[in-house]
């Protein structure tokens, strides 16, 4: 599942760095966040609940308006990801969803795959319309 | 029809940049389509799509009962509209109460089916669209041409052109990264100033009263996040009972509408969350629910199927005539097949009038819709409502009288062997009709009705064949049995080759195809009697070489008679399937011929029958099959379609034979006369160095080579 959650996050233009426990993974992020403002760009990092591997997607809780906003702005966003949440399909996300949707208190549940993008011009694709421009998925044990 | 949409289609025809971009886009969809699909089961998908919607649309009220309880549990305010005008005034009425001054809006078709924005407008807020696609075609004042991709009618240059009278800065016309981060640039303070944000929603899942929004740009999560208000504007028909059924319709709606796996984002919405900027600390969340006829088209046995639709725009991706013409002519408000039916139903009855007529009849929108909905059957139905509202014309009256009476129609036909004779050359080919007859005809001649009809070279053909393999009945259909008999004579050949006897019972007539047409039910109904009356013998197989007849004989009967049909449809095979998969021929049977062949796969064939291997199959065995772009792309023939929009018949007709001639094929083959008398008729107008034959005339020719070496040897 981590070769395809890979593989498929990365068609869908997210970069994938595999790293082998979340000191490694903290580790990274700083210094990509060191790079990034050095040129001037935001760098939004959050942390993810699940992911799918079918379509290389992951699953972040943004109840809070500032977490959500962390994934909406900045051109570049981070999203922390444990392979071991890895569900193999959507179908399988419905019970995440459903605990999520039942806890007591309203949810806003994101599911992302890859940077924003659009095709509306002549159906060129273009990377980063109105949400991040770049795509970074820190995979936690993602050494295959 | 009027003149103005006549013109309206031919300004689209000629417009070259529409052209390129929706040829370039129509066959790369299909390849994406088909890479993403291949990792899913496609037809289960849409066989629980299709259950899970049909069930909703027989449960609206429970369903939305349990929603808007659950929502408002959750702090959302639940709204139902009867109507536009009611849900136009819901909206402003939210706006007026939190004293709204702008909005932004991520894509919503719901909001243009009620035409929201002119209306905010006049209220005095102001409405940005934040879709990049939307926002150009809000800039323009038009409307969008596709469903998922507002403007793909527009060029870069356009775009650019726009984007400088909106920003009165100038901008790069080539580069479309940069006009798209111009769209960036300008729309993020509107996002940020917006009192309101105004969205669609792709599912609304009653279980949990929870929103699901389908999103590529990022636009819809900004619409949704930042304003303190949300208002989510959806039709009762998005109302789904389960989390598990959006997940279902989630691993199809993204592959059909733009050959993803999923989306960018897909945002879960239950209830009003923490909002900084709300007074209340809490965002202010109304859901406004369409009903606009919706509840109504669930009591309707046919239309209720409408239901199914999730919005994916795929019937219009697909469509050939979508592709020639481009969406401001193939829609009203939605756009493509469902576009269609959806202004019949809810919208507007004249426009739907003019656009029905563009339906060739294909069957390539219910091959890819989402929820298999059987959009032909629904637009050919609108067709037939309004043929009976305006009184049947001369065609459809003479038509009914005729066929009904196989002697009458026969003689009919007979008569007009000798009424076309001075205007017939010697190949078969109507070449001299008066010009007011042909009209707009001229990019095809028209084959001339033949000196003797198989029936009447029946008895001189007909054969005792000892100890048979199969005995089958031959149904020729009126264009092969009157125009085209040569194509069952090489048939003939191939049967009395294998084995087979072959009976062709006189009883025959039309098989009702061009009535349904016509909209000419009850006479549609008298054919099929008569036919299965005539074919009540004891056949192995009711064999026809017409694509279009095998399928109404075999799906359109059982459906029209009933019970009653269900022994004779069963019965019935097309040539190509008959020959392949009965007699097992393979390619030691045949001389191959050096002819190279390429292949069109008859719409009738290879979606209404699922044919597809069988014909292509045959071909290589008798000579060398050469595959050419495109090959189950219509024709253009569509039946008595091509009468009304001959421009678009010529334009289809001309791109399949481009596609064949660029592969230097020498013959094209298919299995249909229709499709005979479209390319063949083409092919000789344009002077095309290539033979349009049926796969029998393929096969008969590899026979008689074969033998003629054996003599030889």
């Amino acid at each position: 599942m981590i070769e395809q959650f890979t593989a498929r996050a990365e068609a869908a233009s997210a970069k994938v760095h595999a790293v082998a426990d979340e000191a490694a993974a903290v580790h990274l992020v700083d210094s990509l966040r060191a790079e990034k403002t050095a040129a001037g760009l935001e760098v939004g990092v959050v942390r993810a609940a699940k992911g799918i591997a079918q379509t290389g997607t992951c699953i972040v809780v943004t109840d809070d308006e500032d977490v959500r906003l962390k994934t909406m702005l900045p051109e570049v966003s981070v999203i922390l990801l444990d392979a071991a949440d890895i569900l193999p399909d959507l179908p399988s996300a419905a019970p995440f969803l459903r605990a999520e949707q039942t806890k007591g208190s309203p949810s806003y549940i994101s599911f992302i795959t890859g940077p924003s993008r659009t095709a509306d011009i002549e159906r060129v694709s273009a990377i980063g319309v109105h949400g991040p421009l770049e795509f970074h998925i820190m995979l936690i044990g993602g050494r295959p | 029809m009027s003149d103005s949409y006549k013109r309206d289609i031919k300004a689209a025809l000629n417009d070259s940049f529409l052209r390129r971009t929706l040829d370039k886009f129509a066959v790369e969809y299909r390849a994406g389509r088909d890479r993403v699909f291949s990792e899913v089961d496609e037809r289960g998908l849409i066989r629980r799509i299709a259950d899970v919607k049909d069930a909703a649309a027989q449960h609206t009220e429970e369903l939305y009962a349990r929603f808007k309880e659950e929502a408002e549990r959750r702090g959302a305010v639940v709204h139902r509209a009867k109507n536009a005008a009611e849900a136009r005034e819901i909206i402003a009425a939210i706006a007026k109460e939190n004293g709204v001054k702008s909005v932004v809006k991520s894509k919503s078709m719901t909001a243009e089916e009620i035409g929201l924005n002119a209306y905010l407008g006049a209220e005095g807020v102001e409405v940005n669209e934040t879709d990049l696609g939307e926002w150009i075609v809000q800039l323009r004042r038009e409307r969008p041409s596709h469903m998922v991709m507002p403007a793909i009618h527009l060029s870069r240059g356009q775009v650019a052109d726009e984007f400088e009278k909106a920003t009165g800065r100038e901008q790069d016309h080539e580069n479309v990264d940069k006009l798209v981060k111009t769209a960036r640039a300008e729309l993020r303070p509107k996002f940020h100033a917006a009192d309101m944000g105004i969205s669609g929603a792709n599912f609304l899942i009653a279980e949990t009263g929870a929103i699901t929004i389908v999103t590529n740009e990022g636009n819809g999560r900004l619409v949704n996040t930042l304003p303190r208000i949300h208002v989510a504007l959806a039709g009762l028909d998005k109302l789904v009972p389960t989390l598990d059924d959006a997940l279902t319709a989630l691993q199809v709606l993204p592959r059909n509408a733009t050959g993803q796996r999923i989306t960018s984002y897909v945002t879960f919405i239950d209830g009003a969350t923490a909002c900084a900027k709300s007074p209340s600390g809490r965002k202010i969340l109304h859901i406004v629910l369409l009903d606009n006829g919706r509840t109504a088209i669930a009591k309707d046995p046919l239309f209720s199927q409408i239901y199914r639709c999730v919005r994916c725009g795929a019937c219009a991706n697909v469509c050939p005539v979508f592709r020639l013409v481009g969406g401001h002519r193939m829609g009203h408000v939605y756009v493509g097949a469902i576009g269609l039916v959806l202004t019949y139903l809810y919208h507007d009855r004249d426009a739907a009038k003019k656009l029905c007529q563009n339906c060739v009849g294909c069957g390539a929108c219910k091959d890819v819709c989402s929820g298999g909905i059987d959009l032909p059957r629904l637009i050919q139905e609108i067709r037939a409502r309004f043929a009976k509202e305006d009184g049947e014309p001369m065609m459809s009256r003479l038509a009914r009288y005729a066929m009904r009476n196989r002697t009458v129609f026969h003689r009919l036909l007979k008569f007009m062997r000798f009424a076309q004779k001075p205007f017939s050359g010697r190949d078969g080919f109507v070449r001299h009709l008066p010009m007011a007859l042909f009209g707009k005809h001229g990019f095809r001649t028209l084959p001339a009705l033949a000196p003797k009809a198989f029936r009447e070279l029946w008895p001189s053909l007909r054969r005792n064949v000892e100890n048979p393999r199969f005995r089958i009945a031959l149904f020729a259909g009126c264009a092969q049995d009157f125009a085209l008999p040569h194509q069952l004579v090489a048939a003939m050949k191939v049967f009395r080759y294998f084995g087979v006897e072959v009976d062709f019972p006189m009883g025959q007539t039309c098989c009702g195809l061009p009535l349904v047409a016509l909209g000419e039910k009850d006479a549609a109904l008298d054919v099929a009697r008569q036919n299965i009356t005539a074919f009540a013998g004891k056949y192995d197989a009711i064999v026809t070489l017409c694509a279009s007849c095998a399928s109404h004989l075999r799906h359109g009967y059982p459906k029209a008679v009933g019970a009653e049909a269900e022994e004779f449809s069963a019965r019935v095979m097309d040539f190509s399937s008959f020959v392949h998969d009965k007699l097992d021929v393979t390619e030691k049977d045949f001389a191959r011929l050096g002819w190279k062949v390429a292949y069109h796969a008859s719409c009738h064939l290879c979606r209404e029958l699922g044919v597809k291997d069988a014909p292509r199959a045959l071909i290589s065995a008798a000579a060398h099959y050469t595959p050419t772009p495109e090959e189950e792309t219509c024709c253009g023939f569509g039946g008595s379609w091509s009468v009304k929009f001959p421009e678009i018949s010529a334009e289809l007709m001309r791109k399949k034979l481009d596609n064949v001639c660029s592969a230097d094929a020498t013959h094209l083959a298919l299995d249909c006369p229709g499709c005979t008398i479209q390319l063949r008729g083409g092919a000789d107008q344009g002077k095309r160095a290539i033979k349009v034959v049926h796969v029998a005339e393929v096969l008969a020719a590899a026979l008689e080579s074969g033998e003629k070496d054996d003599n030889e040897q």
